[in-house]
């Protein structure tokens, strides 16, 4: 991952920024800034607010508190990747007509924007005939073409099989990189948003709750809340702290210092899924094969994971988030 | 039965005996229905996609009585131009009354419904991913009704094939202001009448037959647009 450079100026800045849907504030109090050249996610659990969030910052909702500065001009791509019934040259080509672009520069901007995003093959193809992972791809085009100062991008790899997501992914990480622009784009998974981006927005229940790079923010959550969101679902009570862990964190030891009995057995491509129950807690793995199987009594190393006051633990656990 | 095989028989030869009235009584129905339909189009399709693609207080309420309307009796409306054109009327001055003005103007009202109602239908039955797009990188007004009249095209055509239907077979409106005067602002369905009013049905079933086939012929041409390919195109093809 290519780091940002942080000194380029901001484009898009929002403060104390509310927005209201009917009678509940969708989003709530965030305050956020994007720098010229920045890449940066934006995660959160079903309902958390993020396409609210991007609709006010692309001006398409009004805050009902805080403000919004913008400097340039903001494109938006929206989840549904809906294109007009014509060719996918043309629909890139409606897009830079929709954006003020000439119409003699319109031809070679849209084949670059889709050369950009591996879907040349693709230009002469009615819009109708596309498979998701095209359709994607040509909504993505579409909105890189019309070259925005701020792009906003909600779930662009949302609906597709795990085998098109990884491949349009593997795409758009070079895509959607650029120096002169700041772009922030709506993931629902971790895996997108650790492949994508420089830095990490993590909305919760419609509150910014973390910022910062993906792996500062996966080596020292700043909040129970925020660990529980980011995978670390196994909790080891220890006096007054508890450890959170992720699956990477633990590991199947016959020397490791722990007992632990499997209570849960889920296969996976890879290996077993374990659930462990210790005296102190409950953790969870990924065992190769071949694995322990339910009811088995095995001992456990824990390297790493994040240590939080025990009150805390417990006061989040019922509002504990996951993405699973 | 037998009466009515026996006018049907009586009627096939007037068909095709290339009588003049009958000719013109045809140009004129094709006319009246170009131009009502044409009419109700320029004006009702910019309303419909207003009130489909709008976003402002009130627009259910719009749809509502356009919806309404489509059940507007045709004599009502007949009765109320009539009342509005007469020489005391309103609008008398224009000395519209028992013109062919009048008619172009009753079948233009009664197809107005129908391409204002149906058109904000299919519209609206689009679905907001490919509008909402549009207007997020900045698409203007003209640009979105555009965009709305092109994907929404088979439900658009089907408004303006519903008000062409209305603008060659309604009747009620036309012969109030019209007078359905013989040979001078009769349409094939008002002349149907007139005939059938004076108990000349071979000729009253000969006419309907043919207006029966111009109903199918431009209905049928309308139909052909509506479902090939590409549909109306609205602007050249851009380059591909």
């Amino acid at each position: 991952m290519s780091g940002a450079d942080p000194a380029g100026p901001v484009l898009l800045a929002c403060e104390r920024l509310s927005v209201r849907r009917g009678e509940r504030d969708v989003v709530r109090d965030v305050t956020l800034e994007l720098h010229q050249g920045e890449l940066v996610a934006l995660l959160g659990p079903n309902g958390a607010g993020k396409s609210t969030l991007l609709d006010a910052l692309a001006g398409a909702l009004a805050p009902a508190h805080g403000t919004v500065q913008r400097r340039g001009r903001v494109a938006i791509a929206l989840q549904s990747a809906d294109l007009a019934r014509r060719t996918v040259l043309q629909n890139v080509m409606l897009a830079l007509a929709w954006w003020g672009v000439p119409r003699s520069e319109r031809p070679g901007r849209a084949r670059d924007a889709l050369a950009t995003m591996g879907a040349t093959h693709l230009v002469r193809r009615a819009a109708n005939t596309l498979s998701g992972g095209e359709r994607r791809r040509v909504h993505l085009a579409r909105a890189l073409a019309v070259a925005p100062d701020i792009l906003l991008l909600d779930e662009p790899f949302a609906g597709l099989d795990a085998e098109t997501r990884a491949n349009l992914l593997e795409d758009a990480v070079s895509a959607l990189r650029s120096d002169r622009r700041a772009t922030l784009v709506v993931v629902h998974d971790r895996a997108e948003a650790w492949a994508l981006a420089d830095r990490l927005l993590i909305l919760i229940d419609g509150r910014l709750v973390a910022t910062g790079p993906p792996r500062e923010l996966l080596a020292q959550p700043p909040s129970v809340t925020v660990a529980r969101f980011l995978g670390f679902d196994g909790e080891l009570n220890e006096g007054h702290q508890t450890l959170l862990t992720r699956p990477s964190h633990v590991a199947l030891d016959p020397a490791g210092p722990l007992r632990a009995r499997v209570t849960r057995a889920v296969g996976l491509e890879d290996g077993v899924r374990l659930e462990l129950e210790l005296d102190n807690g409950r953790l969870y793995t990924v065992a190769p094969l071949p694995a322990p199987v339910l009811g088995d009594s095995v001992r456990v190393a824990v390297h790493g994971g994040a240590r939080f006051p025990r009150a805390d633990a417990a006061s989040d656990q019922a509002a504990a988030v996951s993405l699973s | 039965m037998g009466l009515l095989w026996s006018e049907l028989r009586d009627a096939v030869p007037l068909i095709f005996h290339g009588n003049p009235y009958l000719l013109s009584v045809i140009w004129f129905t094709v006319q009246v229905a170009l131009i009502a339909t044409a009419t109700a189009a320029v004006i009702g399709l910019p309303i419909g996609l207003t009130i489909g693609l709008g976003r402002f207080r009130g627009r259910a309420t719009l749809q509502a009585i356009a919806n309404a309307t489509l059940g507007l009796p045709p004599v009502l409306v007949g009765l109320f131009l009539f009342l509005i054109l007469v020489p005391e009327g309103p609008l008398g001055g224009l000395h519209l009354t028992v013109t062919r003005r009048a008619v172009f103007i009753a079948q233009a009202i009664l197809a107005l419904p129908y391409v204002i109602a149906l058109s904000a239908a299919a519209v609206q039955g689009l679905g907001s991913g490919l509008i909402d797009q549009a207007r997020l990188l900045g698409a203007g007004r003209l640009q979105l009704y555009v965009l709305a009249l092109r994907e929404a095209r088979i439900g658009v055509i089907a408004a303006l094939i519903a008000a062409l239907g209305t603008a060659l077979s309604e009747v009620g409106a036309i012969v109030i202001v019209g007078g359905n005067v013989y040979g001078y602002d009769q349409t094939l369905a008002s002349a149907a009448l007139y005939e059938a009013n004076a108990a000349r049905y071979a000729d009253a079933v000969a006419i309907g037959i043919v207006l029966t086939g111009v109903i199918l012929a431009m209905m049928g041409g309308l139909g052909f647009l509506q479902h090939q390919g590409g549909g109306i195109r609205l602007r050249p093809r851009a380059e591909t």
